[in-house]
């Protein structure tokens, strides 16, 4: 069979491919990626796609419980004043329930119950970053306010309502408490109870005095019950937190699995893809160099 | 008829005979570096010998022809293959182009709806925000500049492949012009008897150009050919070519017709058919899904924005709060399907950032509606997927497309590159060869010029002894 005289189309071609292959290399090594266009790898950049959206979601959970968590705290840390507060009444209620006492000792200890009154009434109008804390939904409405009308002095303007927030893939989770089931909810009224404390301290009462602290006490028994929601909601976004950090470090390795260079197999790659373009150039130069026509004389 | 004289035109006939194969050489020597040149060898005959009887008496070599050594079926698959190297090269750098708008990376429609989702669950952490509402608001936009830029690309891209049919139908027409013609001068030559091999180089190297460039059958017919494409609209009959013309449709995009019908379907190979599968098929069919998926989102966010209540606790929906009917406050604005474009045409509707409904039941705090927007992004909205499996699903389709037209490039690439070689085998012009050539004629040359010089001597011989005799 007659050889091709000609090879040099073909190492052309070799020369071509061999060049573009080092593009390839030197693409990849640069960018750090072996996808870098869908085609490269189509399996492969869809993952990326739904891995760089997971990991998109996974960093908004962890703003998100960010910005719950300064709430929920801020909510946490009231309720434990809540709490003391409460406590410093049951001790004043205590106090003014001994049949001793002179009318205007129980009347300076009324007037110590109310400045309670307005400390709880203060801590329950918890705002955080402009809004009420403990309004339910109405985050923009002062939630207790002092009312003569009402029969515990008080009235809650603020609603029944509680919000949820995804914090993750399927989980979500109840993030305020609205006052109405923390500090006056019915059958423990912290202010109805803190009212009859004091109607009691005035007319001098000391059987309804008595009776008063217990509703205090059972006020205080309800409070700290229902604040371990928050206690709870806490610790859930403690944990959700730290699975979102572990989830986003898998993902961050599936991306570098899925369209991450394997550096030194690419160097690899590049030396050989070198090497043998400058073989291919050197045969290159050595084709046709001589033929028949040079050994005639 | 014997006797020197008859030598002397015998050994002539040697030289002239010599002479003519060494032009042959000449001529490939010459032609050693010629795109598509086919190398020619001379034909010698002996020429009829003459019967003096008893003896039967040579009369020496005739140059009968120079022939040029090609392979018909070796041409006509090459043909073939530069076809669908010109298809699949056309298509893969179509698409690599179109490619890079679905490329991860800042700015791509996937990370425009991660973004648009994250900053609907950052909005519900503190609904009444305005700033995370006006965080909402610039995302949306993003998202809707995303596909904006994506679907305009694609249509921009279809009006430069448009723009290169148009001259790739100029080119093919000079092609066939100039094919036509070769062709009237082969049939002249080879109507005298002559050998035409240089014009058929020059048109099967056309012809080779013309596969390049559209689906072409090679029907050879007595002295001549006809070229046709696929579907059998004729190209070049004889010596007659037939111009295609180009013609915008209704939608603005070139058809191409053929006396006065429209082919454009009917063309699948070769680059123009390359061309059209990107500009009719591939582009379009990229286009619908983009339009599909921003109808379908921006359609569902329409849906939970008016089902809702805005920051001042007025409803969204069709009714207001004291129940006459309103217009709605929509989120998103686009030309919803049956119309085309959704994609192009996406933009968002709301620019007070009050508007966004997050309540869902009027009081200022409530996030109900933000966190049913936020679900959307879990939620199969689009054919059974969810935005980003949809979105995902065409990364990996038209990745897919890209990649296999680049594996059919390099497949054809290598298949023609063995097909020249072969070409070159038979046809190519090997200068070692050639001087082997050259070194037999000039000896064939040299020794027929002694045979003269010998005849030469014999005749003066001859002469002499007459003036001797005399």
């Amino acid at each position: 069979m007659r050889i091709n005289p000609n090879p040099l189309p073909d190492l052309l071609a070799a020369l071509g491919q061999t060049q573009q292959q080092i593009n390839t290399d030197l693409q990849q090594i640069s960018t750090g990626q072996s996808v870098n266009v869908p085609s490269d790898n189509p399996a492969a950049a869809a993952g990326l796609v739904q891995n760089a959206a997971q990991t998109s979601a996974a960093d908004q959970f962890l703003r998100s419980i960010g910005s719950i968590q300064g709430e929920m705290q801020s909510a946490d840390s009231t309720l434990n004043s809540v709490i003391t507060a409460l406590q410093r009444a049951i001790t004043l209620g205590v106090e003014g329930a001994n049949g001793t006492l002179s009318d205007s000792d129980r009347a300076a200890i009324a007037n110590e119950v109310t400045g309670v009154r307005s400390q709880l009434i203060n801590l329950a109008n918890l705002s955080y970053q402009g809004n009420f804390v403990f309004a339910g939904t109405a985050i923009q409405t002062t939630p207790y306010v002092l009312d003569v009308t009402s029969p515990s002095g008080v009235r809650y303007a603020g609603n029944n309502l509680a919000n949820t927030v995804t914090v993750g893939n399927h989980f979500s989770l109840q993030t305020n408490l609205p006052g109405s089931q923390l500090f006056t909810a019915s059958g423990s009224d912290m202010f109805q109870a803190l009212q009859d404390l004091l109607t009691n301290l005035q007319s001098g009462d000391s059987a309804g005095i008595g009776g008063a602290v217990a509703e205090v006490s059972n006020a205080y028994n309800y409070i700290d019950t229902a604040r371990v929601f928050y206690g709870n909601a806490m610790n859930q976004l403690d944990s959700q937190q730290t699975y979102l950090n572990s989830e986003t470090a898998q993902l961050a390795q599936q991306q570098n699995t899925l369209g991450g260079v394997d550096l030194p197999a690419a160097m690899t790659n590049l030396t050989t893809g070198q090497t043998s373009y400058q073989a291919t150039l050197a045969a290159m130069g050595r084709v046709g160099q001589t033929n028949l026509f040079d050994y005639l004389k | 008829m014997s006797g020197l004289n008859a030598s002397l035109a015998t050994a002539l006939s040697g030289l002239t005979a010599e002479q003519g194969a060494l032009q042959a050489t000449t001529n490939n020597v010459a032609n050693v570096n010629t795109p598509g040149y086919s190398r020619e060898v001379p034909d010698l005959v002996s020429s009829d010998p003459i019967v003096v009887d008893p003896l039967t008496l040579g009369t020496g070599v005739t140059l009968k022809s120079i022939d040029s050594i090609r392979d018909p079926i070796l041409e006509s698959r090459i043909q073939q293959e530069t076809q669908t190297q010109g298809q699949s090269s056309a298509l893969a750098s179509a698409l690599s182009q179109t490619q890079v708008n679905f490329t991860s990376g800042t700015g791509d429609i996937g990370t425009a709806i991660s973004n648009f989702f994250n900053s609907v669950n950052q909005l519900s952490t503190s609904p009444a925000d305005l700033s995370l509402r006006q965080g909402v608001l610039t995302a949306a936009g993003n998202l809707a500049s995303s596909f904006n830029v994506a679907a305009n690309n694609l249509t921009a891209q279809r009006s430069s492949l448009d723009g290169s049919v148009e001259q790739a139908v100029g080119q093919i027409n000079q092609l066939t012009t100039q094919i036509a013609q070769l062709n009237g001068q082969i049939a002249n030559l080879q109507n005298v008897g002559q050998s035409a091999g240089t014009f058929v180089d020059q048109r099967t190297q056309l012809i080779d150009q013309l596969s390049a460039l559209v689906d072409v059958s090679v029907i050879p017919t007595d002295n001549t050919l006809t070229l046709t494409t696929a579907n059998g609209t004729p190209l070049v009959a004889g010596h007659q070519s037939f111009q295609l013309s180009t013609q915008l449709d209704p939608s603005g995009t070139q058809h191409i017709f053929a006396q006065g019908s429209d082919i454009t379907s009917a063309l699948v190979s070769g680059q123009l058919g390359g061309l059209l599968q990107a500009r009719d098929q591939q582009l379009p069919a990229l286009q619908t899904q983009l339009d599909t998926l921003a109808a379908g989102l921006a359609t569902a966010v329409n849906t939970v924005q008016t089902g809702g209540y805005d920051l001042n606790g007025n409803p969204t929906g069709a009714t207001d709060s004291k129940g006459n009917p309103q217009t709605p406050v929509t989120f998103f604005k686009f030309d919803a399907p049956p119309a085309t474009g959704a994609a192009a045409s996406l933009s968002v509707a709301i620019t007070d950032p009050a508007k966004i409904a997050a309540s869902s039941d009027g009081t200022v705090g409530s996030n109900g509606n933000a966190e049913a927007m936020y679900g959307l992004s879990n939620r199969a909205l689009i054919q059974g997927q969810s935005p980003t499996d949809y979105y995902s699903g065409l990364v990996f389709n038209l990745g897919n497309d890209a990649a296999s037209a680049n594996a059919e490039q390099s497949a054809s690439s290598l298949v023609l590159q063995q097909l020249n070689d072969q070409r070159s085998s038979i046809s190519g012009v090997s200068l070692d060869q050639e001087a082997a050539n050259m070194v037999q004629y000039q000896n064939a040359y040299a020794a027929s010029a002694q045979v003269i010089t010998a005849i030469n001597d014999m005749m003066y011989a001859a002469i002499n002894m007459t003036t001797l005799t005399g």
